[in-house]
């Protein structure tokens, strides 16, 4: 089959207004977008990149999107699917004039509390889920800090991570089964109720498929009881160097905390403003740790964080009272991306990993390199599994300034991938990061991974031009993938 | 063509805001569809797209902005601090000088003029009365009799405070000036009459100049900004020399808080003076000024309206007052908006009765059939969604007739100075 040809000239042409009347007959007129001001709305997630939308679509039932997807596939034109669109890397963002599929209508929850797990539509959000079953004194162990926004089928299509995922793992460890639509409009369930399902693990390959694979309606997911007891630490730092000893000094102590995290002064004084928690805002580094079990063990281990902390010469260490505190400190944590903004009304978020025993040597030279750029930086931390997200505050209207701002995020990858890290904690790949790919898979690799994608989705209709720069396929261009360059 | 007045959304308003979506689940009316274009990072892109020239303000901006309730749950979920509801009211204005509407410049007019003008909400409060009582409301549009169902039965010729004045009980601690209200004189006399006996014991000289008007907050929120601005103007000179400027409708005492923006200096020093009647009473409730009964009262549901709670972050003091009346104060299972909003339960009839059934509903579950709300529009949307078994009242009135009850039956329950 012929590759849809995408670079029709937009909207107002005819395919564009029979696609939107058979959408309309399809969900009726109240779930379909597309005058031209909703389109754009559309058009951006979390990041900073914005696409074009041809039509919104929100269905409401797995049958209405696999008939979505067969009208879409009859027009020859993409289908982005969208959660909550709090995506950083732009995998919800349209590279071409696309029908986009918003998932949020999708909120069925069926617990089994039985087998401590749920079937979560792919619109339901996270938070919502762990407060559904709280009664049952379970949650969905994958917390991203965008937690209360962000959706399940994001959370999946993302396979994404959070503050707890240290201990927990992240979402492919917390998903069982997956209801998807593929390119031909037909229902797949893959996994199975089993943990370790037989045959292929293709659940495994699309969690984290960032929706290049198809559209995941629902998901069978595990839930993990929730913690008898709960302690969270803060400990303050007069140097970033002594708070990263601290964190290796609590691993090597034997404790895996369910969180660990770390905020350097600029992010702390923008949190501190926004929660008004208490956070001392003349630390260079805080350091939130969380420990939970057992009571008996909980107090155990939260002495001996205490103690590493004070033995790495923690200026103040403070231990949350009661839920209250406990849940201020993390709002905090989590509030911390989008506090930036009262610095500066652009931020470029990086997601990296670096090895845990690199992480001043790295912090160091990113300090550098937004200082050589000229640019605000700022660092946040899942500090236990060295996932570092460098934030760099700027001003898109400031001459300039995104170039600059693009070739610091670039030299950031290199420093961490040369440290031996990788290029995405949690946040996906998308467009972000796409042509980075190189950096970290070899030509093999990359061809192995298009082929992978080709086998579901042979016409490129889902999310195409994500997360594999173009040309992954070898024989494409005949000639090696380029160099990394920011697009 | 971009924006043409001068409240227009405000290019560092817009750029604050970095898409990060956390406000999203916060906002109801993207709780109820789903959909980004009912956002409030939506409505804001929205804005944007306008400010930058690339879309016009058409039918799809002003459905987006009309759709808003307003609540600015938002703006309190917002780590960047994104000042929506001045950008939402800035939006409203553009509406109404870019897209003329007859229908807009009818109800301005009219429910403008209304609320301003006690004698004509005196007349339309004895209509409403005998409509009431004489089954005739049957004849009146479904959206504004749904409106009205939850109303206190009102007196055909209430009483009004305007023109009083009332001595500071002890020491005298300062004076405050009550704001009477528009639909609060008329038609909640026992918020006033607590409010004052209430602000007396605790040391305030209250007075209630007569040359004061409507806040002006349904104005502004409508984009009716030239009236909006008349009235703070009017108010601002009407409430001067003063230590307080207290409402007890937390819609305007938000509204009085951000006169800076609607009347310049004035505005300004009467901004920082406005209180809403809650902090007031929970300060002096907290220093002992007031006393904190002992009595079991059981519990009461409280509902926290959006301009009190997200606007001016007011979240413990109806707490702390319902328990010093001697009740025990239930959290409902979200902060959202009860869908009431001003004018919206008119515009968006069903909208507001979906989000007027679901705060029913968080009421029911509590299991307490006294409910508190500390602003009109609200409990008015509750009661009508509640059955009449229900009672539902503002804080300082449930106080107050708890702190009544103590002084006629005597200290024997008081713990004043615990
Ligand atoms: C303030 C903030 C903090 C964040 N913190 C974290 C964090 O701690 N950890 C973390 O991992 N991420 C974090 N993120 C990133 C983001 O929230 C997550 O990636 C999240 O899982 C995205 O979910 P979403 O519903 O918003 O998806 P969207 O942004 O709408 O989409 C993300 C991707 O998933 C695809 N997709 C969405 N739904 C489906 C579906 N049903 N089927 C198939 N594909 C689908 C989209 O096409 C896109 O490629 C953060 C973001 C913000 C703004
Ligand atoms: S929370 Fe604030 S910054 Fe984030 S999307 Fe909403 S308005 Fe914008
Ligand atoms: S004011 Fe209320 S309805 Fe309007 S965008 Fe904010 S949260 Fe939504």
């Amino acid at each position: 089959m012929i590759p849809f040809s995408r670079a029709q000239p937009v909207m107002a042409s005819v395919w564009h207004v029979t696609l939107v009347r058979e959408l309309k007959d399809l969900l009726g007129e109240e779930r379909v977008l597309s005058d031209p001001l909703r389109r754009h709305v559309y058009g951006k997630d979390g990041g900073i990149r914005r696409g074009d939308v041809a039509v919104v679509t929100l269905p409401a039932t797995v049958g209405e999107v696999a008939e979505i997807v067969r009208i879409a596939a009859r027009h020859e034109i993409p289908v982005v699917p969208r959660g909550a669109g709090t995506g950083l890397a732009g995998g919800a963002v349209p590279t071409s004039p696309s029908v986009v599929v918003s998932l949020t209508r999708l909120t069925e929850i069926e617990v089994d509390t039985e087998s401590r797990t749920a079937w979560v539509g792919a619109g339901v959000l996270n938070l919502d889920l762990s407060e559904h079953t709280a009664p049952f004194g379970l949650h969905f162990a994958p917390d991203p800090s965008s937690q209360a926004a962000c959706t399940i089928g994001g959370n999946v299509a993302n396979n994404s991570g959070g503050p707890h995922c240290l201990a927990e793992g992240s979402t492919v460890n917390h998903v069982l089964a997956v209801e998807m639509v593929n390119a031909t409009g037909e229902v797949l369930m893959l996994g199975g109720d089993a943990p370790d399902p037989i045959g292929l693990d293709v659940r495994g390959i699309v969690v984290g498929s960032e929706g290049t694979l198809g559209i995941v309606t629902r998901a069978l997911v595990k839930l993990t009881p929730n913690p008898p007891a709960a302690r969270t630490l803060l400990a303050a730092y007069e140097r970033v160097e002594d708070a990263a000893a601290t964190v290796s000094g609590i691993i090597a102590a034997g404790i895996v905390p369910a969180a660990l995290e770390m905020m350097d002064q600029p992010m702390t004084i923008a949190v501190e403003r926004f929660v008004g928690a208490g956070f001392p805002t003349d630390a260079a580094a805080v350091l939130l740790a969380e420990v939970t079990g057992h009571p008996a063990a909980v107090t155990a281990e939260a002495e001996l964080v205490r103690t590493v902390a004070e033995s790495n010469h923690a200026t103040q260490i403070r231990v949350a009272a009661d839920q209250a505190e406990r849940d201020l400190l993390w709002k905090g944590r989590k509030a911390a991306f989008g506090a930036v903004a009262q610095l500066a009304p652009d931020y470029y978020l990086h997601d990296t990993v670096v090895p845990r025993t690199k992480l001043v040597d790295v912090l160091v030279k990113v300090y550098e390199i937004a200082d050589r750029y000229d640019l605000a930086i700022m660092n946040v931390f899942h500090a236990g599994d060295g996932n570092l997200h460098p934030l760099m505050a700027f001003d898109a209207s400031e001459e300039g300034v995104l170039d600059r701002v693009h070739a610091a995020a670039d030299e950031v990858a290199r420093v961490c991938v040369e440290a031996g890290g990788s290029l995405s904690g949690e946040h996906g790949i998308g467009l972000e990061k796409r042509d980075l790919m190189p950096l970290v898979f070899s030509e093999v690799d990359l061809d192995a991974q298009a082929r992978l994608v080709e086998a579901f989705d042979p016409n490129k209709l889902f999310n195409p031009d994500k997360v594999l720069p173009t040309g992954s396929r070898c024989f494409d261009l005949g000639r090696p993938i380029p160099e990394g360059t920011w697009i | 063509m971009g924006w043409v007045t001068a409240e227009a959304p405000r290019p560092a308003e817009l750029s604050a805001c970095v898409d990060c979506g956390l406000c999203l689940p916060h906002c109801p009316t993207y709780r109820l569809t789903g959909d980004e274009t009912a956002s409030p990072r939506g409505r804001i892109a929205a804005m944007r797209a306008v400010a930058g020239d690339l879309v016009p303000i058409d039918d799809a901006f002003e459905d987006m902005m009309s759709f808003c309730l307003q609540c600015r749950a938002c703006e309190a979920a917002c780590p960047s601090l994104v000042p929506f509801g001045r950008a939402m009211e800035g939006a409203r204005a553009e509406l109404t000088a870019q897209r003329p509407d007859p229908v807009r410049r009818t109800r301005h007019a009219l429910l403008g003029r209304l609320v301003s003008t006690p004698v004509l909400l005196r007349l339309a409060t004895r209509a409403i009365g005998l409509a009431r009582r004489s089954g005739a409301l049957r004849i009146v549009p479904s959206a504004l009799r749904s409106s009205l169902a939850g109303m206190r039965d009102v007196p055909s010729t209430p009483p009004t405070i305007r023109g009083a004045v009332h001595l500071a009980q002890g020491e005298e601690r300062g004076t405050a000036a009550l704001l009477a209200g528009c639909v609060m004189d008329p038609w909640f006399g026992g918020v006033h009459e607590a409010t004052i006996e209430l602000l007396k014991r605790a040391g305030y000289r209250v007075v209630v100049p007569t040359t004061q008007t409507c806040c002006g907050a349904l104005a502004a929120h409508d984009g009716d900004t030239r009236r909006a601005r008349r009235l703070a103007v009017r108010n601002v000179r009407a409430l001067q020399a003063v230590d307080l400027v207290i409402s007890n409708a937390a819609g305007c005492s938000a509204h009085l808080k951000e006169y800076a923006e609607w009347a310049g200096d004035g505005g300004a020093i009467l901004a920082d003076r406005a209180r809403d009647v809650t902090e007031v009473v929970a300060a002096a409730i907290a220093d002992g000024r007031l006393p904190k009964l002992s009595m079991n009262r059981g519990a009461v549901a409280v509902q926290d309206p959006c301009h009190l709670r997200h606007a001016q972050r007011i979240v413990d003091a109806p707490r702390v007052i319902v328990a010093a009346a001697g009740y025990q104060p239930v959290d409902l299972t979200d902060d959202q908006c009860c869908g009431a909003a001003g004018l919206y339960s008119m515009l968006f009839p069903e909208t507001s009765n979906e989000l007027g059934e679901n705060k029913a509903a968080q009421i029911r579950v509590t299991g307490s059939t006294v409910v508190a709300s500390a602003n009109p529009g609200c409990e008015m949307q509750v009661r009508a969604h509640l059955e009449n078994w229900y009672s539902v009242a503002h804080p300082v009135e449930l106080y107050w007739d708890a702190v009544r009850e103590n002084e006629t039956l005597g200290p024997g329950t008081d713990s004043r100075g615990e």
